[in-house]
């Protein structure tokens, strides 16, 4: 009897393939990658490489020695004392020690500050507090701490915000309307966005990570863009990450553009650069994990796309790694086997700056 | 004139481009030649589905796929008249779908259901932040062979195990299948929790609600 491998499905299960039943979920993996994106599938030593790595005997694996990358950690101020039923382990702490945490007891090479809401518009009543927060991290912190959230333009739209719901719209067959909602919605996105770093810089922030982008599809990416140009104009010296929502930038509006170029559609090495046009210093790729699949599938599929961002982009990628996303699976602390032999397969394979 | 073949790929073309124009008049020309049910369910069905995969792959966006919509709807009202006496109702399956209660996103679970509309299912989309209880009610109101749950959120998740829980004390279960989607959903959760079938994106939710229903 062949010998079996202990991977997992996308949603967490464990599953034992032998090497061929391996190579074979490589194969679609990065085949399904490249048609998608029409890119290149990843060549034959790649796929053995990456057969090695998730046939590795040892539980967790890392890179080898010269390959290490920054590691970074987003909501990770939260996640110490969160208690709501999602990540959080519940132990009572504040956002200051949270982020002390990371820095001298989990090895973050960067870290940010982030809000409970973790949503740009839930701050500005809130601006003193963080900017209050940023000024006491920063006192007693020596890794670059950024100020993080999501543009997350959702919360422009009614019932949250000022602005009719496209949802709503579209539902009515009001196209047209459901676009200008969708368009008034960015601009006051990227105003909003812009005076709250504003006022963080001023703080000391030593940066901002645009968190989830176009997690609302075409128009987030279109009002975070214009967000980043206008930072990057006033401060020509601050560092900005955009990290992306999922590997495709959903149209809801389909015809929004920026430098030229239509962004409904765009896969990570067709974002990368117009993240760096519009002036930021790092792009965080994202490839969804499909549920449905084996971790040999998912993450050769995540590579092939990961690499192809890596290829083009003039900015360093700092990959997003955790649940659901750069073929790690969909579980609330995902495994570590599947998590280190993914961010391996990312740093040795794609070529990835961070994660 | 046109061979059968050539009019239902015109029919599918016409979906495919999204324009309601060019949808009607590929329906009268079609009329001439094929009965209505084979008009729906080969030129134009079958024009839908293909948006939907087009729309998974990026190549054609929200508005696109709500443009074809109407224009489907609209060759089908014309085609509804022409309809055998009685078969202008039948629909494949009638299904409630809404988003549980705490969670407020909508886009994917109305992408879900506009793709099972134009399948040829009777959908009810009963929004986002729906009360659990909202879900039953409704189902009984329309008499349901289907509920679908949406939940984007893992602190939202649990919903859907509470409304199945609801439809066993109501007594409704064995008549009421249970599909469950969003980004925290999955294969195991959903037998975990004693749903029928998890759909990872619209033209799979379209699938499984025709195996559980057809």
């Amino acid at each position: 009897m062949a010998t079996e491998y202990a991977l997992r499905m996308g949603d967490g299960k464990r599953v034992f393939l032998t090497k061929e039943k391996i190579i074979e979920e490589i194969e679609a993996g990065t085949a399904d990658a490249a048609d998608l994106g029409e890119i290149s599938t990843l060549s034959g030593d790649e796929i053995d490489k990456l057969a090695e790595i998730l046939m590795m005997p040892g539980k967790a694996v890392s890179v080898e020695q010269g390959m290490e990358v920054p590691v970074t950690h987003d909501i990770g101020t939260l996640r110490i004392d969160g208690d709501q039923g999602n990540s959080g382990v519940g132990i009572p702490s504040s956002r200051l020690v949270g982020c002390m945490m990371h820095e001298r007891a989990f090895g973050a090479d960067t870290m940010e500050l982030g809000h409970i809401d973790y949503s740009f518009k839930p701050v500005k009543p809130v601006i003193a507090n963080e900017c209050q927060a940023m000024e006491v991290c920063q006192q007693n912190m020596i890794i670059p701490l950024f100020y993080g959230a999501m543009p997350n333009m959702g919360l422009y739209y009614t019932p949250d915000g000022p602005f009719e719901n496209p949802g709503d719209l579209m539902k009515a067959f009001k196209i047209q309307e459901a676009r200008e909602s969708m368009e008034h919605a960015a601009e006051h996105m990227t105003r909003d966005m812009v005076w709250i770093m504003q006022r963080l810089f001023a703080s000391g922030t030593d940066g901002v990570n645009f968190d989830t982008t176009a997690a609302a599809g075409d128009g987030d990416f279109y009002g975070t863009l214009h967000a980043v140009e206008a930072l990057r104009t006033q401060f020509p010296d601050m560092y900005i990450e955009v990290g992306m929502a999922g590997e495709l930038v959903l149209g809801m509006h389909g015809e929004l553009e920026y430098d030229g170029v239509g962004l409904a559609g765009l896969w990570p090495h067709q974002q990368a650069p117009l993240v760096a046009k519009a002036g930021a210093n790092v792009f965080g790729p994202v490839v969804n994990t499909n549920t449905s699949k084996t971790s040999a599938w998912n993450l050769a599929r995540a590579v092939t796309f990961i690499k192809a961002a890596v290829e083009v982009s003039t900015l360093p990628c700092h990959v997003d790694m955790g649940m659901g996303v750069g073929g790690i699976p969909m579980l609330e602390t995902p495994p570590i086997d599947a998590v280190t032999r993914a961010s391996k397969a990312m740093v040795e394979i794609a070529g990835v700056d961070g994660i | 004139m046109a061979s059968k073949e050539e009019l239902i790929q015109e029919l599918s073309d016409a979906i495919i481009s999204c324009k309601k124009d060019a949808v009607l008049a590929a329906v009268e020309k079609a009329k001439e030649v094929m009965e209505p049910a084979e008009i729906i369910e080969k030129g134009l069905a079958a024009g839908m589905n293909e948006v939907g995969v087009l729309f998974e792959r990026g190549k054609l966006f929200l508005p696109h796929v709500m443009m074809a919509a109407d224009a489907m709807g609209a060759g089908v009202a014309v085609l509804e008249a022409d309809l055998p006496e009685g078969s202008e109702s039948k629909k494949l399956g009638v299904i409630v779908n809404g988003t549980v209660e705490g969670d407020v996103h909508d886009i994917g679970k109305s992408i879900v259901s506009t793709m099972l509309q134009s399948a040829g299912f009777e959908v009810h989309d009963i929004g986002r932040d729906v009360p659990l209880r909202n879900f039953i009610e409704k189902a009984k109101e329309v008499k349901a062979n289907m509920i679908g749950l949406s939940a984007l959120m893992t602190t939202t998740l649990p919903g859907q195990k509470e409304i199945i829980a609801l439809l066993k004390e109501e007594g409704m279960r064995e008549n009421v299948k249970v599909m469950v989607g969003g980004a925290p959903a999955t294969q195991a959760w959903a037998e975990k929790i004693g749903a029928d079938c998890y759909a990872e994106n619209a033209s799979e939710a379209v699938a499984k609600a025709k195996e559980l229903l057809l």
